[in-house]
Parts: C-alpha cells; structure tokens; sequence
C-alpha cells in the first residue's frame, strides 16, 4: 500500500463520469487544425462547467464531465460544456467534431501537444503516438471498493463487444473507407501496453501486480496502461475506454446511462463470476464488433452460444432495465432501444453522408454541423 | 533566298515561352541560394534574382521584357488573391467583432499615418493621400508564400492572411476613390471623374461574381472530384484575369471578389478546397522575379529617405490598430506584436496600383514612384523575412519540430 495513487477512493450510489476527445477542425477544408493551445487559453476566460484538457496532439481537445448519479444532469451539463466550447471555437474560427476518427488527416501532419509526458510518449512510441490521433469516449462508475472494482472489470468484459458496437463512428481514416465500424480501436492494439486488465480479483493482488511491473521498469503510472478497461483508484471507478466519441453529446450520455444502469445490475445482483474463458474469446469478439457493429457475432464464454451483437444488447436492455429506472435512465435507455431497432447508428450516417456530399471534405463538415447543433449557428 | 532561312534571325524577338523558363530558372536559383545560404524565405531570393537581371542590375530583364512577362505576373497574382479572397470569413468576423474592428481599425490608421508622415515632410495632399492608400495594403503574395513554405497553420497565420484580404480591399477601394481627386487635379471631365472610379468597382465586382458563378454551377456538374476542380477552377481563374485586364479593370479586385464569392456564395459546398497554389508556385516564382526586375536601385537615392519615414509611419499605424483591439478578440495574449510583424510585406500589390494610377497622368508618377517603390523594394527584401519570424516565433510552422 505505499503508493498512495493505488488507494481506491471509495465511490457511492453508481455515480459516473464522462471524458469526451474532440477534433479540432479549420473551418475552410475540414481537416484538423493544430488550435488547441489558442482554444485551452480562450477556454480559460469563459466560465464553464466540467473541464477542458489537451489531448496528445494539437488537433485534439478533451471535455470532462463532473460526477452525476443521473442521467437528466449528466446531458444537461455536457450540452452546457458543448455550447461553450462551441462559441470559443466559432470565435477561432475552427469547428468541433465528434467521431472516433477524422476521415481523412495525414497523421504524419500531426504535432504533438507539447506537454512533459505526451513528449516522452512520442518518444517511447514514435509514429504510433501521431498515428493515436483518434478519439475516445471513457465512461467512469463509481464502485464501493477496490475488489468491487475488479469484479465489476472482469464482468464488463462480456459487455466490450456492445460498448464498441454501439459507440462505433470511425469508418473513414487517412481518406479511406476501412470497412470497420471502429477502426479506431485498431490504433490503439499496436500499443505494448493495450489489451485487458490482469485476471485478478482482490485489490491487494492488482496492487502486487502493479508494483512488480513498476519493479520491472515498464511502467511509471496506471495511465500508462492502454487496457480497454482500467480501473481508476484515485476517482474510486472503473473506467471503460472502447468507445468510439460519438458524434453527439446526446448519444455519449446515453452511452454513459448504458454503461452506468449495467454496472448496477452486475454489481448488485453479481449474475456472472469472472471468467478467464472470456478473455479467450475477447480479442475474437472486440474484433467482431469493430468489423461489423452491431451486425457482429458475439461468442458468449457463459454459454457458448453464438448470438448477435444486436440482439445480446436488446436482450441486455431489458435485463437491466429496473436499475435503469433506478437511476433515472429509463427514457435514455428507451431511446437507445429505438435507435437500435430502427438501424438509426452512426457508421451508417457518416457512410450516408459520404454517398450523398462526395467527398470525406463534406462528412468532415456534416460530422461538424451536428456537434456543434444550433450553438454553430448563434455563435 | 538564301540556303540558311531556316535558322533563326538575330537578335530574335522575345519570345514568351523562353522568357518564361528563364524567369522560373533564374527565380529557382536565387531562391534555393538564399534559403541554404542565409536561412531567408525563397521568395527573397527570387526578387534579388530579379534585382539581378533588371534594370538596377545586368539589365537582361528590360521595361519591353518586363511588360512582356505582364501575363504570367498577372496569373499569379489572380490565383493568390483568388486563394486569399476564399479565406475571407464574413461569418467568422461577425463571431470575432473585436478582431473585425482590428482589422478596420489598422487599415485606417495605416492610412493616416502615412498621410501624416508624408504631410509634415512637405509631400503635396494628392500624392500623400494616393501614397497612403497604397500602404494600405500587405502584400498577399508574401505573407501567403512564406505561410506555404513554412507549412504555418494556426491562429496567427490565419489572422494575418484574413488582414491581408481586408487591407487589400480597403486599399484597392481608397486607392480607386482617390482617382476622382486625381482626375479632378488634371482638370479632366466630371464624368471621368465620376464614371471611372465606379467602372473600376463595378466591373471587377462583377467580373469576380459572375465567375464565382459560372464556377459553382460547374463544380456541381463535375462533382466532389478534385483533380477536375482544380483544372476547372484554374481554368476560371486564368479566365478573369484575361478579362479583367482585356476590359481595363483590376486583376487584383476582380480575383480577390472571385474568391470571396465563391466562399460566401456557395451554399452547398459544391467547390472543393483544392490545392491551386501548389500548381501557381511557377508563377509566384516568376511574379517575384518580374517584381525584383522592374524595381529600381536607384529610386532609393532619389525616394530612400522618405521611403523610411513612409515605412516606419505605416508600421506604427498598422501596430497600434491591432495592438489596441486585438487584445479583446479571441487571440492568445502577446500575439498582437506577432501579427504586426507579418503585415509588414509589400509588394506587386502595390507596383500594380502605383502604376494603375499614374499610367493616366506619368508626370503625376514621376514624383511619387520613387517613394513607394524605394519602401516596396525594401520591404521586398525585408518583409518575407519579418513574416517568417513572426509565423515560427507563434509556434505555427511545420518544420519546427525536426
């Protein structure tokens, strides 16, 4: 215990938190512009909720939530961050765009945010730090303790293949179709680092774990593991990081709702054990679900069934949805069923675009539009 | 008939093509000269290759060459204006007012300090207003150029590339007011006086918009497809520049509405941003060079003196325009001097309005050219570098990081 970032910060009531990476775009071409040290500074003159962070490289911005328990304060804040960082950008003249990758930037344009340690990743991991140019969403729950945490991990593991098929929004990058729904997360495989969590189930064990890879000199700090899901003593959370931004502040609480009313039922009614057999078919999963979306099969290691994405989500959905009405998630859920029964999902609307505009110029600019809403054009 | 007809006679006359090659060569290697050599931006080197050639040099690149070498100097012009005028954000500078009113405000205090300057120094009102009109104006050749070489990017960049097209236009509208004055000075009829000015205005305005026009119902027949825009629009611009200087109207207004046009006009986004100045870097080379051949080493023992009083008055103007407001816009505090800095340039903007002015009246010319060209060759020389401190001092240039 004598690292005190390790000391799990007891959490109450499934609160959570949410982190959104944006892209910063020129206003004339769309493509990413390198403001982000001008748009922090001007951030920093206007009043706002939540915060505002760099990211690794110029073109990126970070928006932070504060903690909610429920979902009607969560989206009133973010819409609040949202129009704020609208304006200031409207005075730049650049746009704000959500997405988990901008369609067509050269990585190699990209500078790094000239910050002690994003210097260091670059060189650590040279191109691959310019090439990490891509955009997540994480999604915190607050959990009791550090055991809780590890259980709620381990049982979330299942649940990787919906978060990425729901929050997918990345299938253009460097100018091409990828034919993934998120190619994004394949960016973030080539890190050393990336992956899952250890199979260990008391707090005390991760401890050791961390320490020893600390010893072997590999690592310095929990963030300098890239897992899909981490848990985050010094917040009391656990931190799910697969999503791809999604391309409206709308959609991302209601990402965070999902994941939130989820972590109650598993945390309360504790349905799965963790199993090592999920990891043996998470990289097979994870893989379908960046493919394909919701359209993708999903192996589940607690019945070798074979199901599809869309139809373990809405199974999901209704499983959950007392802890849903719990917390106040009803109507986001609700909506998010529609959504999914419908086809409405955000790969289809970015490749819609690219039929109808022509060019990745024009997705780049629509994907803009509707991040920014109605603040672009009072701004 | 003799058996050698078939060989060229002797001095042959110019021929473009020829003259063209050379121009780009001799610009070429001027401009990698200084760049390895002395670490200064291209373009200088292509106007002291200029310099060379021209008149205060070898005296190769003649007024009859130099006239002859007109048209390319004229393509490059259209297309940087063209390019500059598609930055010009009428949207962007209502969300930013206080930069609007900057840009407004150094336009205009640019003009009276000049006019101040050249006033108490005893130059008469006529050419003192007329030379200050002309300073309005940053030369957007330069400031474009060094941004491109240096691949800037940012706020910095951005703004100063928006006050080159504002005080371009500011200038080119002053300059063409004044041409009332001028007409009434010579005694010329009041409809010249009345008709000229507002020919000028109309027909370049109209020129601008009406290719503006013709190239977005183009575009939306071709399609997003780039390498077809780009020839299309190249083509457009090739287009108005031919009629704008067939018609006797400006080159410089008509191109810089052309591009604004075809920003704020088109509703769709049927034009794509596609890169022309890539392909108009041969003619920026040669306008360079045609710029260093033309300007006169000798203007500056006859206009040197003033020429300083000219260029430190327009600096102190323009400086306090945008230090006094820029600081309530969304600029990073301690960028404003940056920007100063980067509207130092003068250039071909201002050859070609010396010389739109006083082709009508040449004794008019005889006593103001040698103060504005003397400032224009200096800041020939100086400017591309004042812009290039000011873009790598703002962090905005690419190369930085290697």
């Amino acid at each position: 215990m004598s690292d005190p970032e390790l000391d799990f910060k007891p959490s109450r009531g499934f609160s959570m938190g949410v982190e959104l990476e944006l892209q910063i775009l020129n206003s004339r071409d769309y493509n990413l512009a390198r403001d982000a040290a001008d748009l922090l500074a001007l951030l920093e003159k206007t009043p706002h909720p939540g915060a505002v962070k760099p990211e690794i490289t110029e073109s990126m911005i970070e928006l932070n939530s504060s903690v909610h328990h429920r979902h009607e304060t969560l989206i009133a804040e973010l819409t609040r961050i949202r129009d704020t960082l609208a304006e200031a950008a409207g005075r730049l003249n650049l746009r704000i765009a959500g997405g988990g990758s901008h369609p067509f930037h050269a990585w190699t344009d990209r500078r790094i945010y000239p910050t002690e340690r994003f210097k260091r990743i670059l060189e650590v991991y040279g191109y691959l730090a310019k090439q990490f140019t891509i955009f997540g969403q994480h999604v915190h729950v607050g959990c009791p303790d550090g055991d809780a945490a590890l259980y709620l991990l381990h049982a979330l593991a299942r649940y990787v293949p919906h978060f990425i098929a729901l929050s997918a929004s990345s299938p253009f990058q460097q100018g091409e179709d990828t034919s993934y729904h998120s190619s994004r997360l394949n960016t973030v495989s080539a890190f050393p680092l990336s992956g899952h969590a250890p199979f260990v189930h008391a707090w005390a064990e991760f401890i050791n774990y961390f320490n020893k890879m600390k010893g072997f000199g590999i690592v310095e700090s929990m963030k300098d593991f890239y897992w899909d899901i981490r848990p985050k003593p010094e917040y009391g959370t656990v931190e799910v990081r697969v999503f791809d931004t999604p391309l409206t502040v709308e959609r991302a609480a209601m990402l965070a709702a999902y994941t939130q009313s989820l972590a109650r039922y598993l945390l309360l009614e504790r349905p799965l054990t963790p199993l090592r057999d999920v990891y043996l078919l998470y990289r097979h999963n994870r893989f379908q679900a960046c493919r394909y979306g919701l359209d993708g099969t999903l192996v589940d290691a607690y019945t070798q069934r074979h199901t599809v994405i869309r139809d373990d989500v809405l199974d999901t959905l209704k499983v959950i949805a007392p802890h849903a009405a719990e917390l106040g998630a009803s109507t986001a859920l609700g909506e998010l069923a529609d959504d999914i029964a419908a086809g409405r999902d955000e790969v289809a609307w970015l490749r819609q675009q690219y039929k109808s505009c022509g060019s990745l110029n024009d997705v780049a600019r629509m994907q803009s539009e509707l991040w920014m809403g109605h603040a672009l054009a009072t701004a | 008939m003799s058996a050698f007809d078939f060989l060229p006679s002797f001095p042959s006359s110019p021929n473009p093509v020829l003259l063209f090659g050379l121009l780009l060569l001799a610009g070429f290697a001027g401009g990698e000269l200084v760049q390895r050599g002395l670490r200064l931006p291209r373009i200088t080197g292509y106007v002291l290759a200029g310099l060379v050639l021209g008149t205060s040099g070898l005296g190769l690149i003649d007024k009859r060459l130099a006239a002859e070498a007109q048209m390319f100097v004229n393509i490059g012009l259209g297309i940087i204006l063209f390019e500059l005028g598609r930055r010009l954000d009428f949207k962007w500078l209502w969300r930013d007012r206080w930069f609007a009113a900057a840009a407004l405000a150094e336009s205009a205090l640019s003009f009276f300090f000049i006019y101040g300057a050249l006033a108490y120094f005893g130059i008469q009102p006529l050419h003192a207003t007329i030379a200050a009109a002309i300073g309005v104006a940053t030369s957007p050749a330069v400031v474009m150029l060094v941004a491109q070489e240096l691949r800037a990017e940012g706020q910095i960049t951005e703004r100063a590339l928006t006050l080159v097209a504002i005080n371009s236009v500011a200038a080119f509208i002053l300059a063409t007011m004044l041409l009332s004055w001028l007409h009434h000075e010579y005694r010329a009829s009041w409809l010249t006086m009345v008709s000229h000015p507002l020919y000028l205005l109309g027909g370049s305005l109209l020129i601008g918009y009406l290719a503006s026009g013709a190239a977005i119902l183009l575009a939306r027949w071709i399609g997003k497809r780039e390498e077809r825009q780009l020839v299309m629009l190249l083509g457009m611009i090739v287009l108005a520049v031919g009629c704008a200087a067939a018609l006797n109207l400006s080159v410089m207004l008509s191109l810089l509405a052309f591009g604004v046009a075809s920003r704020n006009l088109d509703r769709n986004h049927e034009l794509m941003q596609v890169n022309i100045s890539h392909i108009g870097q041969i003619f920026f080379v040669v306008l360079f060079v045609v710029t260093g051949a033309i300007l006169n080493v000798n203007d500056l023992i006859a206009g040197g003196g003033m020429a300083l009083v000219y260029i430190l008055a327009r600096f102190i103007g323009k400086a306090i325009g945008i230090l006094s407001l820029t600081h309530f816009s969304g600029i990073r505090p301690g960028s404003g001097g940056l920007l100063c800095l980067a509207l130092t340039p003068m250039s071909g903007l201002a050859i070609e309005m010396m010389h739109g002015t006083t082709r009508l009246y040449p004794d008019f010319g005889a006593t103001l050219a040698p103060i504005v060209l003397s400032a224009v060759l200096l800041l020939e020389l100086i400017g591309p570098a004042a812009v290039q401190f000011a873009l790598r001092k703002a962090g905005e240039a690419q190369e930085e990081e290697k």
